[in-house]
């Protein structure tokens, strides 16, 4: 299917109704300028819905680290508009972001990024306390996260002492923190075994289907397909297909 | 700064993480405390040596020479002096001090020179300025003529033991009758309390009655700045109250031996170094952690919170080094009470002391906080 090229006066508002979480509209990201310019990304539109896993696919250079750095409030587009919480924040000052990332988005990388001095209750309790700093009880909620992801028996221990698969759960349960509606993941699962691939995205598709979340991943792993309800191909800057996912 | 504990938590793991570079860092911040009591210390300890006779006076007002620079080279003037500032009106009562440089007859033969403080010692009455601090012997007997009082940190130089000694200064018989402890000169000569009249003795060469200053004590009720304003309105004299003249003879050895500026610069060279060294290991740490503080940022936490992280590992950093600075230097203070040198470390100069350390700490951090605040947190997408 050929992305929607439509403004976003051709849209319906977003409403919780209709489970969209966020709309990118004619999304264009160009570097530089005059014959320097490069277009990293051109004319993307796409809807990210609740209880939907999006995979965002395509090769190396295509523009998908773009399109989700642009959804996740990370990159600001040349063109185009950023729709979250009813409103365009394609224009919002630096000022206004870390607040509406916060309040939206979770993200999980593919090298996790933890701290290695703390332990993953630590790691997962101090983002949540950096996400709000009025947080009620971060350990609570990071303990409560880790169980969820089913690292609560490895809860004290340090990334050092987790498998790859244990720390990208650790990571997942800090992205959850704050509970954002949107996850998104850069190859979350590139740097792990086949067997602990799976089972990462597994979670990440249950998080998805229970809990109401919309995942977005970015992967070059066609297998994490089965995973999804519908993957974008990226290709030279353009988003060339949204193909919805068919489950036997 | 407020502080969630666990930011705390998290400055203080993060620092101790790399227990080698921890180190490096406490290490760096405790050699800059250390130098900077010590030299600082040191200064002042010099200092209140170079004024402890002024500073021991109970006295209003020093009244001395106009053109006298220093305040053991002062010219001495005549009696007639001391009459015409007793009777200003204001003044209570005025003694008399001798203050100049005679030769101390040494056990070997030899000659020291000695700086000799002839005082007003009228019996019946206690001196505005006289030997204190004394440990052995009875500084009451220096009305006796010939009488001396030497401070017992001079004993190795002067070869004496014990009061009762008798020797010479510039040929004429002295018995030594008391010490002291602790009455050191700036200028190492040491000190040699006596009667003024004794003093005179040591110095026939200063011509009839010599005396080098009045030392005033203003009648109760009246203003200090009144009688200091009428002895300055007599001819060649200058009147300082006792915190001037205390004030400016330590600008003098100050300013004109550079003791002042060799010491501080010393003290800025350990700032220079503490800054250096928890400035390097704080942004090696900041950019160990360049893609987890990257992390936080992209998921909403603002820089505000990331900074105070860094800050906090400073300012650890400060209060660590200042726990193990401060000590060290109380430990140089007691080595080099052996060598007769007073390290002058006081709660003000240790408050003082960790401010500069905290704001040194805090400087030291720009670079690691520049570096936050710049940092994209789109970067973290960039494997």
């Amino acid at each position: 299917m050929t992305a929607a090229l439509a403004l976003s006066e051709s849209f319906p508002p977003l409403s919780a109704a209709q489970g969209t979480l966020a709309r990118l509209v004619g999304i264009g990201k160009t570097y530089g300028t005059g014959e320097n310019a490069v277009a990293a990304l051109s004319n993307a539109t796409l809807d990210i819905r609740a209880g939907e896993v999006t995979l965002i696919e395509g090769p190396s250079g295509s523009g998908k680290t773009t399109l989700i750095s642009i959804l996740g409030l990370l990159l600001t587009p040349t063109a185009g508009e950023v729709w979250i919480e009813g409103q365009n924040v394609a224009g919002l000052g630096e000022r206004a972001l870390p607040g509406l990332r916060a309040r939206n988005f979770g993200f999980v990388f593919q090298g996790f990024n933890l701290f290695p001095a703390l332990t993953a209750l630590e790691n997962v309790a101090m983002a949540i306390q950096m996400k709000d700093p009025k947080a009620k009880s971060p350990k609570g909620e990071a303990k409560r996260l880790l169980e969820l992801v089913g690292l609560g028996p490895r809860m004290h221990h340090l990334p050092a002492d987790l498998s790859g698969g244990q720390k990208q759960r650790v990571a997942i349960a800090r992205a959850l923190g704050g509970n954002p509606p949107i996850l998104v993941g850069d190859e979350p699962t590139a740097a792990l075994d086949t067997k602990t691939a799976l089972s990462v995205m597994e979670l990440l598709r249950e998080l998805a289907s229970n809990a109401g979340r919309a995942v977005v991943v970015v992967t070059h792993d066609p297998r994490l397909e089965r995973f999804a309800d519908r993957v974008v191909r990226v290709e030279d800057g353009l988003i060339q297909a949204i193909d919805p996912v068919v489950h036997a | 700064m407020l502080l969630p504990r666990r930011m705390w938590t998290l400055a203080r793991k993060l620092l101790l993480h790399d227990r080698l570079r921890f180190i490096v860092a406490i290490a760096g911040v405790s050699v800059s405390v250390m130098l900077v009591l010590v030299q600082v210390g040191l200064y002042f300890g010099f200092m209140d040596t170079a004024s402890s006779l002024i500073d021991a006076s109970k006295a209003d007002i020093w009244v001395g020479k106009k053109s006298n620079d220093s305040f053991e080279f002062a010219t001495p003037f005549d009696e007639r002096t001391y009459y015409k500032v007793a009777s200003v009106e204001g003044v209570d009562r005025a003694d008399r001090v001798l203050i100049n440089f005679a030769q101390f007859k040494l056990p070997d033969g030899g000659d020291l020179g000695a700086q000799i403080v002839g005082v007003d010692t009228t019996p019946g009455k206690a001196p505005l300025l006289a030997p204190w601090n004394v440990v052995e012997g009875d500084a009451q007997r220096l009305t006796q003529p010939g009488s001396i009082v030497i401070d017992k940190s001079e004993v190795e130089k002067l070869h004496i033991e014990h009061p009762g000694h008798i020797t010479e200064v510039s040929g004429v018989r002295a018995e030594v009758v008391a010490m002291t402890s602790g009455i050191r000169s700036f200028t190492t000569s040491p000190i040699v309390f006596t009667d003024i009249r004794t003093a005179r003795s040591f110095m026939p060469n200063l011509g009839a009655d010599p005396i080098t200053y009045v030392l005033v004590k203003v009648a109760e009720g009246t203003e200090v700045a009144t009688v200091q304003a009428r002895i300055n309105a007599l001819p060649h004299l200058a009147a300082y109250t006792t915190k001037q003249m205390s004030m400016r003879t330590r600008d003098y050895w100050s300013s004109r031996t550079g003791v002042g500026a060799g010491f501080f610069t010393t003290a800025v060279l350990g700032i220079i170094v503490g800054f250096v060294v928890v400035g390097q290991i704080l942004y090696s740490g900041t950019l160990q952690y360049i893609r987890e503080y990257g992390t936080l940022k992209a998921m909403g936490a603002k820089n505000s919170a990331v900074v105070k992280v860094i800050l906090s590992q400073a300012m650890i950093s400060a209060a660590l080094g200042f726990v193990v600075g401060a000590p060290l230097a109380m430990g140089m203070r007691a080595a080099m009470k052996g060598a007769n040198l007073t390290v002058a470390l006081s709660p003000e100069l240790y408050a003082v002391t960790l401010v500069i350390t905290a704001v040194m700490c805090a400087f030291a951090a720009l670079l690691s906080i520049v570096k936050v605040l710049r940092l994209d947190p789109a970067s973290v997408f960039k494997a």
